[in-house]
């Protein structure tokens, strides 16, 4: 009961067209009001939102300062729990909770730093070859496919490695955060290709769709048509896009950092689990607080991205 | 005749591809500097000359391109070069460390694609549920739970508190389980395979649940049941052919990811395989496996979303070709 | 024109519907043993065979369950064995919802809320599953509307037809084969020994259909539901495919409901048309009758608002095609009484609020509307 049924339909059975015919509202109130509404998407802004708060208020919250090596004397290193150090303290002797804390702005740092590169790549380029289309799209999109299916992150693990070993006595050397810089350009210059495959389709399906060509006849000019038209309606699936990418960068950091290739400057919960992994079994605290740390911001951008999907696409099958 | 001509192009797109990976991990490790020299600043008191010596002895007294056209001419002959820190042919460390990836990697997503496609398939039959909900919520979490997160979880529970699953290694140092190699091996493959089966499974899930629910509410759904087949058969043999090949398709994309971050699920359990391998050489600066696993890491990531891509079309008679 | 009162109320012979008898029986006299056993002759033209189904007061309904949208409300009727009935309405008028409520496949979360559907005598709620299957595709059939969407789209047609024979009748697979290539070639396929190999998407839109129709006659089904089957087709393949149905008719001597919301299409089919209009049944009466003697103000308003070749809408003849004033109901906003009294040119306060029960006001003519003389029902929700 499909095609010429919108028109008259009186008894639809379908609950998003009662909702739709209900008051007409634009997109973006329709979709807030459909997100405040998904459980999924609530909870995850509500783990977000701990985390920047944890960023932001860091410095108050934390009980030591990251680099207070002091509980070597009194309660040791690898102390479990206590009311002193929350979650005991690590291998290096830093109390594991204020590490953990410090480790929040690092994390949001890295995801915004990283998918603002790759959202300002990937829309520039994804906007390019859905708007011009033809051999430009064709190669950029090539292109595209390239950086899908090499494995990205085997190849910044060899740079950044590369880098480090590089910048070793040269002026460089003093840039502070350098290797962190390093990461996060790296996990942004690679990390742009959905995106771009993204806002390729989205500006494929908007250009031909006939307020655009309203626009036009209106004598609307190109960069008015690209970012008061087109743009503003490839949004909501970008800022999908952007969060499920914001909670992956900062998954990647993490485990850049496990693997022992973080800055070792910059205090991150990657750089904590490298540290702390060997000693697993003598003091798990020190492992499980930075990982639970990553496993709550991943699952907080996830969830997000989940509810901002399901409320901005309405019929993708959830 | 257009399928073998879509086949032969995508061979030959996957052919570019690999030369393209090539450039960049070629250029990439030499554009740094000089591999030895990288090498040799971080282990002080080493002559000049032997400098100079070992440069010969690995072929780096040439220029870049030069050693580029060697490098790749060696490459299809499947000869890596050898690697400094093991004194070995690369291609048979590769061969070996490699296998060991394959062996937890193949059973994890196997096991992941039938679990996958029975809950997915059971929660998308009961859209809205109870158990739906439950399926959802748990994928959803799954999904975000970072693997190597998840495989120290697993230790700590399995190895640590229990003490009956190893913790490291594929095989026991000292003396097999009931003396039996292959017994030895397995037992020590089941933590490993878990963690990455769990996420797989995530993932899969979810994918295969929504898929099963768009295709259920189709109408040659409703009328093969009009038809009075039976609804087990409806759901198992009519709707999951459909619903089944964007998992299918999936998979090429899901192998890529478990292999980019195998350096990080075998770190956590010492798992001498390939991504293991790879990480050790990184941080050794061997720069001959550094540049022959990734190319080997590329190359199965490219041939799996080839491969993908071509059983998508034949599975599919509708895709038309142009 | 024909005597547009006579008020007498009726409810249909085999029904035993409470509600309506009682109501009927308080705002009218009780008619006597006489006049009752007169109006179920009306009604089933005094064929002493039972129908091949009868659905009686059937209502469908949609959560939530507190207040449901009843989106089929009240609706009943009968087919006689050999008999086609047409139902006609406009979309979302619960044509379709009350077609698969026969074959008890609704589509959640809808449900049926009351009512009884007979068939062959049997009350299907009565069934189990497992009977209800074994009665789907073969005792009862279904064609659907968009035949490109109701082919499996990764099997071959010969496939799918052999595994309906494989279900019902245990056929073996060079039998099937055979069976399904004698229907192919009887619903006007060429070649099906060729096209038995092919899948749907190597075939015609109306290619498609006919192989629709092929699958629902497989096992010799005595009711056959087509829903808009001609809907989705070109206008030319259109009438082929009616064409089709009109000679299978006569072949299999089958019954079918034909749902559409074309006037034209239902005239060349139908024996009997039933006029839907959100979810209640407005007038039920012989094809010729509707045509002729359309009673009930919404088929008044169909009929004059469908074209016809004679008439020309030029500015010049200053004639233009009537339409439907309004706008169909919305789901939030069912009324208690007559759903189309919002849009009746005729209608008065007490349409809102009563809901017209069925009145006969013809030889098989049956007309639910209050101005017509119908007794209005309280709801009863």
């Amino acid at each position: 009961m499909s095609d010429s049924s919108s028109l008259n339909a009186s008894v639809l059975p379908d609950d998003a067209a009662v909702l739709a015919r209900h008051k007409p509202k634009g997109i973006w109130r329709q979709g807030c009001e459909r997100f405040l509404h998904s459980r999924t998407g609530m909870l995850g802004l509500v783990l977000v939102a701990l985390v920047v708060a944890v960023a932001v208020f860091g410095p108050f919250l934390a009980p030591f300062d990251p680099h207070d090596q002091s509980a070597m004397l009194d309660p040791g290193a690898k102390a479990p729990p206590s009311w002193v150090h929350p979650l005991g303290t690590d291998r290096m002797a830093y109390d594991v909770a204020s590490r953990v804390i410090y480790g929040a702005p690092t994390a949001l740092i890295v995801g915004l730093g990283a998918m603002s590169i790759a959202a300002f790549v990937g829309v520039v380029v994804g906007g390019i070859a859905g708007y011009r289309g033809g051999l430009t799209d064709e190669i950029i999109m090539r292109a595209t496919d390239f950086f899908l299916v090499i494995p990205v992150f085997v190849v910044i693990l060899a740079v950044v490695r590369l880098l480090s070993s590089m910048v070793v006595n040269t002026p460089l050397e003093s840039i502070p955060y350098l290797n962190l810089g390093t990461i996060i350009v790296l996990i942004g210059i690679f990390g742009w290709a959905p995106i771009a495959r993204m806002t390729r389709a989205e500006f494929l399906r908007l250009k031909n769709q006939e307020f655009i060509e309203a626009a036009r006849c209106i004598g609307a000019t190109t960069g008015d048509i690209l970012f008061r038209h087109i743009l503003p309606n490839a949004l909501p699936s970008l800022i999908v896009m952007v969060a499920l990418g914001i909670g992956g960068a900062i998954l990647s950091e993490a485990m850049i950092g496990f693997l022992g290739f973080g800055d070792p400057k910059a205090v991150s919960w990657g750089q904590l689990l490298f540290f702390n992994y060997e000693s697993l079994k003598v003091a798990p605290w020190a492992s499980l607080a930075p990982g639970a740390a990553i496993f709550v911001t991943v699952l907080g951008f996830n969830l997000l991205a989940d509810g901002l999907s399901d409320a901005f696409n309405p019929r993708s099958g959830r | 005749m257009r399928l073998t001509i879509y086949i032969v192009r995508r061979l030959l797109f996957a052919f570019l591809l690999m030369v393209g990976v090539s450039l960049i991990i070629f250029f990439l490790v030499n554009a740094v500097g000089d591999p030895i020299e990288l090498m040799m600043a971080e282990t002080p008191g080493v002559s000049a000359e032997t400098i100079e010596r070992m440069k010969v002895h690995y072929g780096l007294d040439q220029d870049p391109l030069t050693r580029y056209f060697i490098w790749l001419g060696k490459l299809l002959s499947l000869d890596f070069g050898t690697s400094i820190i093991y004194n070995q042919p690369v291609g048979s460390l590769i061969a070996t460390w490699g296998w060991q990836t394959f062996k937890i990697q193949v059973p994890a997503i196997l096991i992941a694609l039938a679990i996958a496609i029975f809950v997915g398939t059971t929660a998308a039959r009961r859209q809205h549920s109870r158990t739906d909900f439950a399926v959802m919520s748990g994928a959803l979490l799954g999904q975000s739970l970072p693997a190597f997160f998840l495989g120290i979880l697993l230790i700590l529970i399995f190895s640590y508190t229990f003490d009956v699953l190893p913790s490291y290694g594929a095989y026991s140092t000292r003396g097999y389980l009931w003396g039996s190699v292959v017994a030895d091996g397995l037992w020590h493959m089941v933590l490993p395979v878990a963690m990455l089966a769990f996420f797989n499974t995530a993932t899969l899930t979810l994918l295969m649940r929504s898929n099963m629910v768009d295709v259920l509410k189709l109408d040659f759904i409703a009328a093969a049941r009009a038809s009075g087949i039976p609804e087990r058969r409806v759901v198992y043999r009519h709707a999951l052919r459909v619903a089944v090949i964007p998992v299918l398709t999936y998979l090429g994309l899901l192998v890529g990811l478990m292999l980019g971050t195998a350096p990080v699920t075998e770190t956590v359990f010492t798992w001498p395989g390939l991504g293991y391998l790879y990480v050790t050489a990184i941080h050794q600066l061997d720069y001959p496996i550094i540049m022959g696993a990734s190319m080997v890491i590329a190359a199965m990531l490219i041939a799996a979303t080839t491969l993908t891509d071509i059983a998508y079309v034949l599975i599919d008679p509708r895709i038309r070709l142009e | 024109m024909h005597q547009a009162n006579i008020s007498r109320p009726i409810t249909d012979p085999l029904t035993t519907s409470p509600s309506s008898i009682a109501s009927a029986g308080l705002s009218r006299a009780p008619l006597s043993t006489g006049e009752r056993a007169q109006v179920g002759g009306l009604v089933s033209a005094g064929e002493a065979t039972e129908p091949l189904v009868h659905v009686d007061n059937l209502r469908i309904h949609f959560p939530p369950r507190r207040a449901p949208i009843r989106v089929v409300e009240g609706v009943s009727y009968s087919v006689a064995r050999g008999e086609t009935l047409g139902i006609v309405g406009e979309s979302g008028s619960g044509k379709t919802l009350s077609s698969l409520a026969i074959l008890r496949l609704l589509p959640r979360p809808a449900q049926i809320a009351g009512g009884r559907i007979v068939f062959e005598g049997e009350d299907l709620a009565a069934k189990s599953d497992e009977e209800m299957r074994r009665l789907r595709g073969k005792r009862i059939a279904m064609v659907f509307q968009n035949p490109g969407f109701s082919l499996h789209p990764l099997m071959t047609i010969g496939a799918q037809l052999s595994e309906i024979l494989a279900v019902h009748e245990r056929l073996a697979r060079k039998d099937a084969d055979a069976r399904v290539e004698e229907l192919l070639r009887l619903v006007g396929i060429s070649d099906p020994g060729a096209r038995i190999r092919q899948y749907p998407h190597e075939l015609s839109g109306g290619m498609k259909q006919r192989v629709c129709i092929a699958r629902a006659l497989l096992c010799n089904p005595s009711l056959v539901l087509a829903d808009e089957p001609t809907t989705s087709l070109d206008v030319t393949i259109q009438a082929q495919i009616l064409e089709l149905f009109e000679e299978l008719k006569a072949r299999f001597r089958m019954s079918m409901i034909f749902v559409t919301h074309d006037m034209g299409v239902v005239a060349r089919i139908a024996d009997r048309i039933a006029v839907m209009y959100a979810g209640q049944i407005c007038e039920t009466a012989d094809a010729s009758t509707i045509f002729s003697d359309p009673q009930h103000p919404y088929t008044r308003a169909l009929l004059g608002s469908t074209p016809r070749v004679d008439q020309r809408s030029t500015r010049a003849s200053g004639f233009r095609l009537p339409t439907i004033g309004g706008s169909g109901p919305t789901i939030m906003q069912q009324g208690d009484g007559c759903r189309f009294a919002t849009r009746c040119p005729e209608a008065g306060p007490e349409c809102a609020r009563l809901a017209p029960l069925p009145l006969a006001v013809g030889p098989r003519h049956i007309v639910h509307c209050l101005k017509r003389g119908s007794a209005g029902e309280a709801n009863h929700a």
